[in-house]
């Protein structure tokens, strides 16, 4: 199984691309922007589209561009517009499967290519992914050691993160630019349908037995790669999508922590009523 | 021989005005504040207090008129050398931060603590935190927190990295009684021995009374200012707080302070209570 070139090349993305999302996975729900990460992914499908109407046989230049534009839209709306977050999104989202489908529709031959985005594809791991999923990476953990602590504290409260003197609008831009980057390379592991899941279960998951902002971390980490290697080698004996493989070994792993972290919670209630 | 220059204030508005949803709630706001004052900010809810404060540390825009604070043009330059308080601060609960980890986050000595051991974090903490009670919350999540516990953490938490100035916007609200006095009673000893400038929002005229070393009576402007035996009057605060004031007076002596290092105080027992 592991001598196939697309198999190391799934596998390798799946033990850089799980861990990462969950990494950001942890700040993504914490401050509730799993909604904006599903709409990053969705505004991929016109990407893709994008990219094989000009002529592109790779689809991933066109949903990085897609997606950072959308990515800025949001931003831009809500500090113009006065609507709600959840508005702006829902119009984004849709407004971009709408685009994305009707030029896929007017395109021939690109059928399969619409169920590979939606659902993702070992086979769709290049070597292009590979490399900006080792670059997203590198810059997620040299920036790590910078920005934890101030993106921790932004995430807890921005007006002490203000007057902490952490320039708030600058991290939260620096942010949503490295997660929407991480989103659209991750889609072609999993899909756009299931990409969220990837950023929400396992921190989820870790979330429920851990008891320090460390332990939520490494644990997420860890989740995230087991999903994403458990993931690709069910997908491959089970001969079903990688994506949804990726996403049931998560959810496993959550119903895992559910149960851990109720019975560590009752035992520590135990201790603490003796 | 010619007398020495007075020193720069520490906070220093000139007709400041802020408006919020259409609202005008601060007035042509004049104030100058110097280095080494306790200064509370008095005045009726909606008076604007709160508004002051977040005005002054950037978080709410200025409609006209300016300020300067550490004697900085540029916020940015003195935010690091000024801690904070807010009213009834809602923490994000999306992570799982503990105390220890939360104190951290503020320091540039422990930027790094995702690395450190939870003995050497410990090593870091100032004496402030011994003295608030927060050494046995440290394990704890900070979602997990009382009301009370939250604000003695968060008081530990601006009183970090030794700020030169310190806003405290009703910081012993959820606080109970004996916790209050040691509060007051720290910030006061601070206050004292390291010349920190501290401006406090509360509506305890007694400790205000008790505290501090000047007094400002807001109400959408600036009513009155000066020496707490000159402003927690009743004619003084009639004009802050509307007609609803009258004196009580209190038979019962000051109670025994739990702080370490107990000051004796004059007390006053005859302050008007505000309705």
């Amino acid at each position: 199984m592991f001598t196939e070139p697309f198999m190391q090349r799934a596998l390798l993305g799946a033990l850089i691309l799980a861990p990462l999302c969950a990494l950001l996975g942890v700040f993504v729900t914490a401050r509730r922007m799993a909604f904006f990460s599903d709409t990053v992914a969705h505004a991929s499908l016109t990407g893709t589209a994008a990219a094989f109407l000009v002529g592109l046989t790779e689809p991933t230049p066109g949903m990085l561009v897609v997606s950072l534009l959308v990515a800025a839209s949001i931003i831009w709306l809500r500090e113009k517009s006065g609507l709600y977050h959840d508005t702006i999104m829902a119009l984004l989202l849709t407004g971009s499967v709408a685009v994305g489908t009707v030029i896929l529709s007017r395109l021939r031959g690109f059928k399969g290519e619409l169920h590979r985005v939606l659902f993702g594809d070992v086979l769709a791991v290049g070597p292009t992914e590979l490399w900006l999923a080792g670059g997203l990476l590198i810059i997620v953990v040299c920036g790590g050691a910078w920005f934890l602590s101030p993106l921790s504290l932004i995430t807890t409260s921005e007006d002490l993160a203000h007057v902490s003197g952490i320039s708030v609008r600058a991290y939260n831009y620096g942010f949503i630019f490295v997660l929407t980057l991480t989103v659209t390379v991750s889609i072609r592991l999993v899909g756009i349908l299931l990409v969220g899941a990837l950023l929400v279960i396992p921190p989820a998951a870790a979330r429920l037995v851990s008891h320090n902002l460390r332990q939520e971390i490494w644990i997420a980490v860890l989740f995230g790669m087991i999903a994403g290697a458990g993931g690709v080698i069910f997908s491959y004996m089970a001969d079903v999508p990688c994506g949804p493989a990726i996403v049931l070994v998560s959810i496993g792993l959550f119903l895992v922590s559910l149960v851990v972290g109720r019975l560590t919670s009752v035992s520590r209630g135990r201790q603490r009523s003796v | 021989m010619t007398a020495p220059p007075p020193p720069h204030p520490v906070v220093e508005t000139r007709h400041l005005c802020v408006q919020l949803g259409g609202r005008r709630i601060l007035d042509d706001i004049c104030l100058t504040i110097a280095p080494g004052k306790l200064v509370a900010l008095i005045g009726p809810n909606g008076a604007g207090k709160t508004t002051l404060l977040r005005t002054l540390l950037g978080l709410i825009p200025v409609q006209s008129g300016e300020f300067n604070l550490l004697g900085c043009s540029e916020l940015r330059t003195a935010l690091p050398s000024i801690g904070y308080v807010p009213q009834r601060l809602a923490l994000g609960d999306g992570l799982a931060l503990s105390v220890r980890e939360f104190l951290a986050l503020r320091r540039r000595k422990t930027r790094n603590w995702f690395w450190r051991s939870r003995q050497n974090l410990d090593l870091e903490l100032p004496v402030i935190a011994e003295e608030l009670g927060v050494r046995p919350l440290l394990d704890k999540s900070i979602s997990s927190l009382s009301g009370g516990q939250l604000q003695r953490v968060l008081i530990t938490f601006s009183l970090l990295d030794q700020p030169r100035l310190l806003f405290l916007d009703e910081p012993t609200e959820g606080v109970d009684a004996p916790g209050e006095r040691t509060f007051y009673e720290i910030i006061s000893d601070i206050h004292r021995s390291h010349g920190l400038t501290v401006v406090l929002v509360s509506h305890d005229l007694s400790m205000v009374h008790r505290h501090a070393s000047w007094v400002i009576a807001l109400n959408g402007r600036v009513c009155c200012e000066g020496a707490p035996d000159d402003i927690i009057r009743e004619d003084a605060l009639r004009e802050a707080y509307g007609l609803h004031v009258t004196s009580y007076h209190h038979h019962h002596p000051p109670e025994p302070l739990p702080h370490p290092h107990p000051h004796s105080h004059s007390h006053d027992h005859n302050h008007p209570h505000v309705h």
